[in-house]
């Protein structure tokens, strides 16, 4: 709740306790020019940019300052007096404070002279600098600045294309000494290893000697940069931002479920990027590389069309495959043989749901499993646990854990146990029916391939190629989170919506409405068309749009999925 | 029996017209001899005949384009000569060169995102590790210019920060036998020269590569 209001420009903003007048501001949508500072950063002030003119309480003189003037009718320098600015960045609020920014004179003369000052040795190779386009120093020049150069010196130069570490470069000259990725590193990933030499015109930015860039949040260094000094080695003159659109998505790299802009080119379909989207709520203003670089995965190693017995087949032709080898399951309930034909038994059929599928999906298998095929036994695929960074990262590299549990519990299924089971099981011959999704399992695949090889059917929704689309009877090809909207729950129980961003390559569907065109295919009468449906049987309590969903960046709010 | 008035196979009737009755001219004896008239147009004809033929033979012929078109011949024989295009035409596109023959381009995108035909597809590439340059420039590993979808509208010549690109080369598009031969690339590209014969571009970046390039060491002993 707000402890007070300040005014800026006569606008009433409301603050917190220990806000800066720039975190107030920032929080209300007011922009105040800066650099240096950043929402989930120290404030060192030291970019000058967000000087304000802090009005003097009631009954107090202005705070001046006397400064020499060149005065040209006199041919002599006169004293003059000048307001002392203050930067947004360290003044706190206290209650009824007036500020002014985009209003004063003065303020507009010294985001002038600043910006003036720090293009003073900048080598203006916009056109070669990947920064272009998103780049503070060419929109604060055109806001506050608009006049040439006119220093008439050769520019101080200053070492380039230094590589930082495995994921950056560096660019000295650009460089206007925010800070900003030192400070990345040493309160965000509590690794400091960059640091600031030398001063004035000559100073920059380097790594501790003997050391590289290689913590897992040196991206987050780029992302921070305000002009291009830091380039991603990945993104580096890949693209051109204006070309690139963003959709709004979570990340698949971990249970924290970072949200995320997916940045792509519409021209040719292509992600080119993450940048983290802002949510306090799970993962602040970052993320970490092992997540920022798992962007490729929405188009590399796709399973873009049906396999039938490993052959690429079309979708039609693979639903129809994979109906008649799960034939069985469509007499199942009855005891007595239809036609002369056995009716499968349900205790035999295994269900293997993925923690890395959307709710959504998850849940229109279970459904299917347990409305038609009367299933029991419920498996669960998952990647394999990896190292936690304490920061962000977890060791479940699965987006959707919780989200299978949930499935699970909503329709009365015991915990989906793990893969490895579910393996012994088809060794002892347990099981001769499974229907899966994903692909990417945590156990050996060698092993999987041999005992899977066995069953009488297997059928499988896959996003990406993988143990199980290989070895299963008919895999039918699933969209990846890019593709489809969907529903995950992280670690902490937030349910979280990823857009659809990227268009579906080849024959690519969301899982769900393969598995609804499976289960029409096999003569069960299910009446959803869109995802809304399924939410509405997993989620029933009325959503409430402004905080249920993680799509608005503002609205880090929200609710905790009530188990 | 009425003829439909929408029939096509004959003429609808005029409305009338108020008609002046033309009296013929007075035919003279002389002009129905024919002869003598015939010989006085066939002298004109043969007078323009041979001083023409001697304009030709002494190369005496006025220019039709420069000099004036009253009398003499006033064709063009295209394309042994052509009409001059003005100094600002849009001809083919060049890429310029820096004085060490590198391309100007360092593939900032801004033409092709400038172009209305989208005809110009560019590859941007690093340069290799150790060249003097990499760090400071890229280069367009690809530059195609489509030079069929071209409209020649010279926004591409606009928007380039490098004077990298240009279109004065004085040339159109030439009719080949093949559309692929319509696909400029770089070396094509980079071997036009501008209407003055030059390759000399301005440039206020003053690149590694160009002798106007101050060349400061860059290099940084501790990094």
């Amino acid at each position: 709740m707000a402890d007070g209001t300040i005014k800026i420009d006569g606008r009433t903003v409301p603050f917190e306790k220990g806000d800066t007048v720039i975190k107030a501001a920032y929080k209300a949508g007011v922009d105040i020019p800066h650099y240096c500072w950043h929402p989930g950063l120290s404030a060192p002030a030291n970019c000058r940019m967000c000087l304000v003119d802090v009005e003097p309480p009631p009954g107090r003189p202005k705070m001046q300052l006397d400064v020499l003037r060149w005065d040209a009718g006199k041919n002599d320098y006169i004293t003059v007096k000048k307001t002392k600015l203050i930067p947004a960045c360290q003044q706190a609020c206290s209650d009824g404070m007036s500020v002014l920014s985009d209003t004063s004179e003065e303020v507009a003369v010294a985001r002038k002279e600043v910006q003036e000052l720090l293009l003073l040795n900048h080598p203006v190779d916009c056109p070669i600098c990947d920064q272009a386009g998103e780049c503070d120093l060419q929109d604060y020049w055109l806001e506050h600045d608009r006049t040439k150069k006119r220093m008439m010196d050769e520019p101080v130069h200053k070492p380039k294309a230094i590589v930082f570490g495995e994921t950056i470069v560096y660019d000295a000259e650009r460089c206007i000494m925010c800070t900003r990725c030192i400070r990345v590193s040493e309160e965000l990933a509590k690794d400091p290893v960059l640091d600031m030499r030398q001063r004035g015109n000559r100073n920059e930015v380097f790594v501790a000697p003997g050391r590289e860039l290689d913590h897992n949040y040196s991206l987050m260094t780029e992302h921070v940069c305000p002009v291009g000094a830091l380039t991603s080695s990945h993104f580096r003159f890949k693209a051109r931002v204006w070309f690139l659109r963003s959709g709004r998505t979570v990340c698949q790299g971990c249970a924290t479920g970072c949200n995320a802009h997916l940045d792509f080119d519409p021209r040719d379909n292509t992600p080119y990027r993450y940048r983290p989207r802002d949510n306090e709520a799970v993962n602040g203003y970052w993320m970490c590389d092992k997540g920022m670089l798992s962007y490729p995965e929405a188009h590399e190693g796709r399973l873009e069309n049906a396999l039938v017995g490993g052959e690429d087949a079309a979708l039609k032709e693979a639903l129809e495959q994979a109906a008649e080898k799960l034939s069985a399951l469509r007499s199942l309930r009855k005891t007595a043989s239809i036609n002369g034909e056995e009716g499968a038994e349900p205790s035999r059929i295994a269900i293997v749901l993925s923690a890395q599928h959307s709710c959504e999906d998850n849940f229109a298998l279970a459904y299917v499993a347990k409305e038609f095929f009367g299933a029991k036994d419920l498996f669960v695929a998952r990647r394999a646990d990896g190292e936690a960074d304490g920061i962000l990262m977890v060791a479940d590299r699965n987006p959707n854990t919780a989200g299978v549990s949930l499935v699970a519990e909503t329709l009365g299924f015991a915990t989906p146990r793990p893969f490895a089971t579910l393996i012994e099981g088809v060794a002892q011959g347990r099981y001769d029916h499974v229907v899966s999704l994903g692909g990417e399992v945590d156990v050996d695949a060698n092993k999987a391939k041999d005992k899977l090889s066995r069953l009488k059917a297997f059928v499988s929704f896959a996003t990406h190629e993988g143990t199980l689309p290989q070895v299963a009877h008919v895999a039918l090809p699933a969209t990846s989170w890019a593709e489809a909207a969907g529903t995950y729950i992280n670690k902490q129980g937030l349910r979280q919506e990823a857009e659809q961003v990227l268009a579906p390559r080849g024959d690519a569907h969301p899982a769900w409405q393969l598995v609804v065109a499976l289960a029409r295919q096999l003569g069960f009468a299910l009446s959803w068309k869109k995802r809304a449906d399924i939410l509405a049987l997993l989620f029933p309590a009325p959503s409430d749009d402004a905080g249920a969903h993680a799509v608005s960046q503002n609205a880090p709010a929200q609710l905790e999925v009530q188990p | 029996m009425t003829v439909s008035q929408t029939s096509w196979t004959k003429p609808a009737p005029r409305s009338p017209v108020p008609t002046k009755v033309i009296a013929r001219p007075n035919r003279t004896p002389q002009v129905q001899a024919y002869v003598p008239e015939w010989l006085k147009g066939t002298a004109v004809t043969m007078r323009h005949f041979f001083e023409n033929t001697k304009e030709r033979m002494l190369g005496q012929k006025r220019d039709p384009v420069l000099e004036n078109f009253e009398g003499g011949i006033t064709t063009i024989e295209y394309p042994e000569e052509r009409r001059p295009y003005p100094d600002r035409f849009r001809g083919l596109h060049r890429l310029t060169m820096r004085d060490d023959g590198s391309p100007r381009c360092v593939a900032c995108l801004c033409c092709s995102t400038a172009c209305p035909a989208q005809c110009i597809h560019i590859e941007p590439a690093e340069y290799a590790e150790g060249d003097e340059r990499r760090g400071y420039e890229r280069y367009p590993s690809v530059f195609v210019i489509d030079e069929l979808r071209c409209v020649f509208c010279g926004f591409c010549v606009e928007a380039c920060p490098c004077d990298a690109i240009r279109m004065d080369t004085g040339m159109h598009p030439a009719a080949y036998d093949s559309r692929d031969q319509f696909i400029y690339d770089s070396p094509i590209l980079l071997s036009m020269v501008g209407r003055d014969g030059s390759r000399k571009t301005e440039n206020a970046r003053h690149e590694p590569g160009d002798s106007t390039h101050p060349g400061v060491t860059r290099k940084h002993e501790a990094h």
